[in-house]
């Protein structure tokens, strides 16, 4: 008896503490029968998508009462939480995937190119989001159109006409006026959130050759095309075009400044002007396509924005389908993209950009401006980012040269080029 | 009458009846006492031993940290250590966090202690205040003075404005950066120091430092030659804490930094960070981690020989 306690005793704590360290689970069957599904987001609580979802989700239950959308909202570690979630084989049943539905998460998603929407896929997004095969593996909610934002206000201060940036000559003669001015040209943030990197995938089209491109999708890293791009960055800082607390600087920084008319310009995703709104609902901001570094034309830089997938293993795939058919219902994905603030990624919704509709009537559904895809999801192998940010970080803070800078992506490229070949 | 001799007798008094003897609880004795300790264990196994061992085997692979599948590389990820000049430099910040924290948090943590081991007035209270930090999140800690330093809405530019300065930007540059990230560790832990160098000092006999009165050593002979060498053992205690905690630096830098400008103020805990998720090579993040470990303990061993060293020579 007095051994069969001892063993009961011991095999309770083993059990609570086995219980603590392995508690996470995905969804399955709720204790009422419901088939429980769990929606891992990447918003805030107080996001309007997350409060869409809440409602469009809410709708879907009332239809379906035997499922239950178990919502999880996002922040800012959403990347690597994931990251470890893949790893511990422990994926939510349904996903944002943030602009990487196909090079990082397709070995864990279903196919989606046999659904009922599949139809109205834009086809803007298909070099992004689909592979060889022509399958894709995310409900893209929205698509990503964004430029060079733009405080209209200063530039006209400055005496500056908008229109007429359309080369990087004209948008440095248009950087040295604001400057005259006593604005900041371009607002930047520090490291922690990647507008450095951002600022390659904005001017980088205009930085290498077709030939230099098709290299690089090969695996030979271009280091002194990089190094020149990277030098465009260096002089952006020594002829003062960057804000002085740059390296301390966030994104809540960059859009009050944009906001209050403190710095011109921003290579940024439209989000942050709508964060930019927060601070100043009156601030007349706007985008326009980027002038390029060559002397060609001036594009937009574009592709997956807001996108669900589906666990290829989950216990519910087919409702989690279902629940993305409801999501792509036309009212739905129009009500879900307006919340994002970008145009739609269904061809059978219709986008509400407020006060960004007129830049998207004129350089995107006018089709008349070329929409180029993310540099780093496309021309480097999946890893590079962290990469592009620090080097591109460092020769803004004037911590490294260009070289330096682009001979330690050279390393880099070669190190994640040979793993993803692997 | 017959007279009951019990009636007669004397009251006697009657011992209290003993307490049974104590048995030890035949649930757990002997060798199945140990077992109590297996819950314990199980924690340590699943959360330190387990993780150990899969970072030391992750760190032979080429995994990226999510996928299903990962190639075995061998050392090539502890080659690559050697030859990658972002973990040299990287390093040496780290170890500027380290040795510097420790410098400072003994500096600062023996002066506290002997200001504060007197009879002095509010001593409590000024303990609690100087220890209070090391109860707060370093998260927190660094949030706190990311507010101070901030450019456009920090306290101290708000100052500097005030005085008809310009605004400066504190954590632009590695100098500032590292300098406001090592002070910020520093403030925070210098209540542990303290703490450890006040117990060493409040176990120093009286009469040691009576006698080097009698034989005429002013104050300052007397911390050197009685109070210095009997605080060794507090001195080895909070030199091997510190390094430690400054060599795992990860959080203040975070917060503060976020590593930049570049990896310029990263420590090698931050780098370990960024190179597992953002740059997404799990393996080498790993060989990272084993060489930090390796770094730490044999820092530690050496410190420790060398005060024990000291202490023996002394005594």
């Amino acid at each position: 008896m007095k051994s069969r306690s001892l063993a009961a005793t011991l095999a309770a704590s083993t059990a609570l503490v086995l219980a603590g360290s392995l508690s996470a689970c995905s969804g399955g069957s709720g204790t009422d029968g419901k088939a429980v599904l769990e929606f891992q987001t990447a918003q805030s609580v107080d996001s309007p998508v997350y409060a869409q979802l809440e409602a469009i989700t809410a709708a879907f239950e009332e239809e379906n009462p035997d499922v239950d959308i178990d919502l999880k909202t996002g922040a800012d570690d959403y990347e690597p939480q994931m990251k470890v979630r893949l790893a511990a084989r422990n994926a939510p049943d349904i996903w944002a995937t943030h602009g990487w539905s196909l090079l990082r998460y397709s070995q864990f998603l279903a196919p989606l190119q046999d659904e009922p929407w599949a139809e109205n896929f834009d086809d803007v997004l298909e070099p992004v989001m689909k592979n060889d095969s022509g399958e894709f593996f995310a409900l893209p909610v929205t698509t990503s159109a964004s430029g060079l934002i733009y405080n209209r206000t200063v530039l006209e201060d400055a005496g500056v006409d908008p229109a007429g940036l359309t080369s990087w000559d004209a948008l440095a003669d248009a950087a040295e006026a604001v400057k005259a001015n006593g604005v900041v040209p371009f607002s930047l943030a520090g490291s922690k959130d990647g507008s450095a990197g951002n600022l390659v995938d904005w001017i980088a089209p205009g930085g290498f050759t077709d030939d230099e491109l098709a290299k690089m999708s090969d695996g030979e890293f271009q280091e002194d095309a990089y190094a020149d791009l990277l030098g465009v960055l260096a002089d952006m800082k020594t002829d003062g075009w960057t804000n002085v607390d740059y390296t301390s600087a966030t994104g809540d920084d960059m859009a009050r400044s944009l906001a209050e008319g403190t710095s011109a310009f921003a290579l940024s995703t439209n989000a942050l002007v709508t964060l930019a709104w927060t601070y100043n609902p009156d601030a007349d901001l706007s985008y326009m396509p980027v002038p390029p570094l060559d002397g060609g034309d001036p594009y937009l830089i574009g592709g997956e924005d807001t996108a669900f997938g589906v666990a290829k293993d989950g216990d519910n795939v087919e409702i989690a389908k279902e629940y993305l058919a409801f999501l792509a219902q036309p009212e739905n994905a129009s009500a879900l993209a307006a919340a994002v603030g970008n145009p739609p990624g269904l061809t059978n919704a219709e986008p509400d950009l407020g006060a960004l509709t007129d830049p998207f009537e004129q350089y995107v559904a006018s089709g008349t401006v070329p929409l180029e895809p993310f540099f780093d999801r496309v021309y480097l192998p999946n890893g590079m980012w962290d990469s592009v940010v620090t080097t591109a970080d460092g020769v803004l803070a004037a911590q490294s040269t260009p070289a330096e800078g682009a001979a330690k992506m050279a390393g880099d490229f070669d190190t994640l080029f040979s793993q993803s070949s692997n | 009458m017959t007279t009951d001799v019990l009636d007669t007798a004397p009251p006697r008094s009657v011992p209290p009846a003993a307490p049974p003897p104590r048995r030890r609880s035949g649930r757990f004795r002997g060798a199945s006492i140990n077992l109590l300790a297996l819950p314990a264990l199980l924690l340590f196994a699943v959360f330190t031993i387990y993780p150990l061992i899969s970072g030391v085997a992750i760190s032979f692979s080429d995994w990226d940290g999510y996928s299903a599948d990962s190639n075995p590389v061998g050392g090539a990820n502890y080659l690559r250590l050697f030859t990658d000049d972002t973990f040299r430099a990287v390093l040496i910040t780290t170890f500027i966090y380290g040795i510097g924290s420790t410098v400072v948090q003994q500096v600062l943590g023996l002066g506290l202690a002997l200001a504060l081991d007197g009879k002095l007035a509010g001593r409590g209270v000024a303990r609690a205040i100087i220890y209070l930090p090391v109860l707060v999140s370093p998260i927190v800690m660094g949030t706190f003075y990311y507010l101070l330093f901030q450019y456009n809405t920090g306290a101290f530019n708000d100052v500097v404005v005030a005085f008809g300065g310009e605004r400066q930007a504190w954590l632009s540059t590695q100098g500032g950066g590292v300098t406001i990230i090592l002070a910020v560790n520093s403030i925070q832990f210098v209540g542990t120091s303290m703490i450890i160098y006040l117990a060493g000092l409040q176990g120093i006999a009286p009469e040691y430092i009576e006698a080097a009165i009698l034989d005429g050593a002013n104050a300052g002979q007397r911390f050197r030659h009685v109070v210095l060498p009997l605080l060794q053992p507090a001195f080895a205690t909070s030199v091997v804490l510190n390094l430690i905690g400054g060599l795992k630096l990860f959080d203040v830098i975070q917060v503060l930094t976020g590593g930049g400008p570049g990896t310029s103020t990263s420590s090698v805990s931050t780098l370990i960070g960024r190179t597992y998720f953002d740059a997404q090579s799990a393996g080498y993040s790993a060989a990272m981690g084993v060489a930090l470990f390796f770094i730490i303990a044999v820092l530690t061993i050496l410190a420790n020989g060398a005060l024990n060293r000291r202490r023996l020579e002394q005594q």
